[in-house]
């Protein structure tokens, strides 16, 4: 049976309004906005959605949610249960805490190593929390499996991957072996509304907790102490927006008085 | 002597009378089976209250007596009455059929004369009655009606009936007078014409008219269990068991948690009272006559609702019987998931608006039948429209509709600074509402309320980014689930803080505190903005003084209007302004006509067709208003987008206020004129640079 894990995350809300959004500068951290709580990576459930539409389309499948982070990620894993997965693995442990892209993907690797066999490991093309959408390449790499980026349609037939993605100027249909490494783009379309029934049965399915220990990995490889990254300075940009108007008895002259202004401030 | 006492009519009465009456008791225990399948709903709360309304509800036939549909309502009174106090003719009817002994006139001649004269004139009263509703049908033709055999059949039968029995009467005077049978005083004229015919031939009239009466009363009783005209026996009961609430308050599932099934996918889903509203319904089409859905090109009709109530369940009636089914005059179609049967579409064109329910003669619940295939669309197989969708992911993951809005729940709060937080020890909570917090426009008006509260000295406070959503969307978009979760955790939060009276500015907010909250074991006095600043004003406590000389018409809420009855308190405040001129659109009070926003579809894409809140600009503009009041937030958004795509709306620069924010310019010195005035700068002072 046809076996695909589906890493999800829970984000700080994407949209929480411009003027609500606080750093603390000191600690390099995004502050909580009161009455505003973290949301699953819209992304990420389309990874699920994806999952959910093979399974649709080949009859039978069995889907595992993944997910790293704190007691309160659960709301993720338990959004992608209610959708239709089967069962959730959450990876909370203190050793995995601050971790960039590369750490995050050893823990992720080492979980799905763990749940062999898999055939299909799918996530979002970029969390919204800090964009950079390189952590599943990571992962790719390190279980030397293929990957293909920003899939606008992932399909699965007699053992091989067909996957459309997303080009700046198109799109391309690649083909892969299985297992393989997919990140999914808003192109997939909308994902389902979880059924009440389903909601339900995700409320009361137990989710297995994994710590850096149950993986086997050291914990130097892992969060802040096995990260290559390291954070300089957390602030807002301050956006100066100045408008001047350049007036001119003739079109002529305000155009030649533009030009002046745009030279001398070597824009032109 | 009837015919009937001797042989061998006799032997064809009894066969007729017997077998007639089997064939109806058969009728009968299939449609009382069939709604006896419906779930439970007990409908005997305030039984005072419902025998007495029964006089004017029922024998009055009140509502069907409306002003705008005074024909219908003179002709079914004229066929209502006579019919009724024809019975006790048919009564006797019968016990003449069996033996002379047996009629009125041998044992009680008395009031039995002196009934006649009232009986004929009732008779020709219902000739009258039937004759209108004929010309009705086939002349004038209302759109609003079903134009089918149906009624034909049974004029037909009413009319029949009262013919026949004229003529037999008179027959039986030319044959033979009895005495005072000048009481029966139209037979008794027809009588005089029959003068010199032979009496063997007005012997055979008399029985042909007698056997005529008797075959069109016993067809046209079992006719009617297969006709829309069904009403005639169920209307009462239905009106009876009525639901007594205001019609915005939506049921709740008991014991959702535990439910196989969210909502209704089946027909016998529906409770025995819904069902009785199928077999009541008689399609007069005044809902659909009210309808913003229908009357804006949209799919829905309320009245193809309750058609197909009864329909669904007669058609499918062999399968939830034990016994064979005969299907007569029914149009659906057999095994079609309900979802399909009502429509997809019209399901979710509803607004919930109950203007189908304040016209119904009959007290046919549209709005919960709707709402209950809405559920099961939601809940049990999450089909529904995209932007429904994402309203929910919405409301689920960020407590709040409002989806990209650029301001938090404290926004204006920090704008206005000095706002009282509610700590228990006020009086009132102010519930600002997703709307009022969120939403730049309405924004202006929260803040017009809190002006006014401290203007007034209202002791009050806000929650601030405490506040979540009321449940109101999630409930009309059928996830009752979600609206259930709301509704708790507000309760829990109101007992916690200790909040005892809610100021609500959103009627939808109001509704549902009010009347929806108590189903959840929350009770707290709500009152809207309206409302107290009407009663402000009129104690004296806001002084409105700065003139507003314009002409200002005000669009009832129907969350406020027709589900709260709150049609005065907002008038009020518009009449007592200084200057101002109020004029009334043709469709106000509790036949307003809804700005299309209702029912969750604020942020539901409409279906094709005219947009709900054109229509209803339109109607405004053509008032010559210049400034359009409400006092909702929903309904201010919908005219504000409105005015945008009307015109004349947008030529003569039509202004929508909220009623506060019109007090609050009024009340207000000079130099604190609201946001929403100066938005609008006097001509000639404009910031804008001149473009060349």
């Amino acid at each position: 049976m046809l076996h695909m894990i589906c890493c999800v995350k829970q984000v700080p809300d994407p949209e929480t309004p411009a003027s609500q959004f606080k750093v603390d500068e000191a600690t390099k951290k995004v502050l909580p906005v009161p009455g505003i709580q973290p949301v699953p990576d819209e992304y990420a459930i389309l990874g699920v959605e994806a999952a959910l539409r093979i399974r649709d389309a080949v009859g039978e499948a069995k889907i595992t949610i993944l997910t790293l982070g704190p007691e309160a990620a659960r709301d993720a894993v338990k959004h992608a249960l209610a959708m239709g997965a089967d069962e959730g693995v959450q990876l909370t442990d203190a050793a995995f805490e601050n971790g960039d892209s590369f750490a995050t993907a050893r823990a992720l690797a080492a979980a799905i190593k763990k749940l062999e066999p898999f055939d299909l490991v799918l996530c979002g093309r970029q969390a919204p929390d800090w964009d950079v959408g390189v952590t599943p390449s990571i992962v790719a790499d390190i279980l030397s499996l293929p990957c293909i980026t920003r899939a606008s349609n992932v399909k699965v037939s007699d053992g091989t991957l067909q996957v459309e993605r997303v080009l700046s100027d198109g799109f391309e249909t690649v083909e892969a072996s299985l297992p393989a490494v997919v990140t999914v783009s808003n192109e997939l379309g909308e994902p389902r509304y979880p059924q009440l029934k389903q909601i339900m049965a995700a409320a009361k399915k137990q989710v297995s907790v994994w710590s850096a220990g149950d993986l086997g990995v050291d914990s130097s490889q892992l969060g802040a102490a096995g990260s290559l990254l390291s954070l300089d300075r957390l602030y807002v940009p301050v956006q100066d927006v100045k408008c001047e108007f350049i007036e001119g008895e003739t079109p002529e002259e305000s155009a030649e008085k533009l030009a002046a202004k745009l030279r001398e401030e070597k824009l032109i | 002597m009837a015919p009937s006492v001797q042989f061998p009519g006799n032997v064809f009465f009894y066969l007729i009378f017997v077998s007639a009456l089997v064939f109806f008791a058969y009728s009968a225990y299939v449609r009382i089976y069939l709604l006896l399948l419906g779930k439970p709903d007990l409908r005997l709360d305030r039984l005072w209250e419902r025998i007495v309304s029964f006089v004017p509800l029922v024998l009055v036939i009140w509502r069907v007596i409306r002003p705008r549909y005074w024909y219908s309502g003179v002709l079914h009174l004229a066929i209502f009455w006579g019919f009724m106090t024809f019975q006790l003719n048919t009564i006797n009817f019968f016990l003449e059929g069996f033996s002379d002994d047996l009629s009125f006139m041998s044992w009680a001649s008395a009031p039995w004369l002196a009934y006649f004269p009232v009986m004929q004139a009732f008779e020709i009263l219902t000739l009258i009655g039937v004759v209108m509703a004929l010309a009705r049908r086939e002349i004038y033709k209302p759109p609003r009606l079903s134009l089918n055999w149906d009624a034909r059949i049974i004029l037909g039968f009413i009319g029949i009936l009262m013919i026949t029995d004229l003529f037999a009467v008179a027959f039986q005077i030319a044959i033979e007078p009895f005495s005072h049978s000048e009481r029966a005083f139209f037979s008794n004229a027809m009588a005089e014409t029959f003068k010199g015919t032979d009496v063997d031939v007005l012997k055979a009239w008399h029985t042909t008219f007698w056997y005529a009466h008797l075959l069109d009363f016993l067809l046209f009783l079992n006719f009617l269990p297969y006709s829309k005209h069904l009403h005639i026996f169920t209307a009462a009961p239905n009106v009876f068991f009525r639901r007594l609430q205001p019609t915005g308050v939506l049921q709740p599932i008991p014991n959702l948690e535990e439910q196989e099934v969210f909502g209704v996918g089946r027909i016998q889903d529906y409770t025995w009272k819904q069902l009785l509203d199928g077999y009541t319904c008689t399609e007069c089409g005044r809902c659909q006559e009210a309808c913003p859905a229908y009357n804006t090109g949209k799919e829905l009709s309320p009245k193809e609702i309750s058609h197909q109530l009864r329909q669904q369940l007669l058609v499918n009636a062999s399968d939830l019987l034990p016994v064979p089914v005969l299907n007569i005059n029914v149009t659906g179609e057999r095994g079609v998931p309900l979802t399909e049967a009502m429509g997809f579409n019209p399901i979710w064109d509803c607004v919930t608006c109950g203007a189908c329910q304040y016209e119904c003669p009959v007290f046919i619940e549209h709005i919960q039948a709707i709402m209950d295939v809405r559920r099961y669309l939601v809940m049990d197989e999450a089909r529904m429209p995209e932007t429904a969708q994402a309203t929910l992911m919405q409301l689920e993951q960020r407590g709040h509709p409002w989806r990209g809005t650029p301001l938090g729940r404290t926004s204006w709060i920090e704008e206005m600074g000095d706002v009282p937080m509610f700590d228990g020890s006020q009086e009132y909570l102010f519930w600002v509402g997703c709307t009022g917090a969120l939403s730049e426009r309405n924004v202006l008006t929260t803040k017009a309320i809190v002006r006014l509260l401290n203007q007034a000295g209202v002791s009050y406070g806000v929650l601030g980014a405490e506040e979540g959503c009321c449940g109101d969307p999630a409930r009309r978009l059928g996830n009752e689930y979600l609206f259930m979760l709301q509704a708790q955790q507000n309760i829990e939060l109101f007992n916690t803080k200790g909040v005892k009276k809610i100021i609500a500015s959103c009627p939808h907010g109001f509704n549902t505190f009010k009347n929806e909250y108590p189903q959840f074991d929350g009770h707290f006095e709500v009152i809207h903005h309206a409302d107290l600043f009407a009663q402000l004003v009129k104690q004296g406590t806001l002084k409105p003084q700065e003139a507003l000389a314009q002409k200002i018409t005000y669009h009832d809420s129907c969350y406020l209007g027709r589900h709260n009855n709150l049609y005065d308190s907002p008038r009020r405040i518009v009449a007592g302004l200084p200057g101002a001129e109020a004029v009334e659109m043709p469709r106000t009070g509790a036949q307003s006509f809804c700005c299309g926003a209702g029912g969750g579809h604020m942020w539901v894409e409409e279906n094709p067709g005219k947009r709900i809140n054109q229509e209803r600009t339109e109607e405004a503009t053509a008032t010559g208003a210049q400034i359009v009041a409400t006092a909702c937030p929903f309904c201010l958004q919908m005219f504000e987008d409105g005015i945008g795509a009307v015109p004349e709306a947008a030529e003569r620069e039509i202004k929508v206020y909220d009623v506060a924010e019109l007090l609050d310019m009024s009340v207000a010195p000079a130099s604190a004129v609201p946001e929403a005035a100066k938005a609008d700068p006097p001509q000639g002072q404009s910031e804008e640079p001149v473009q060349q």
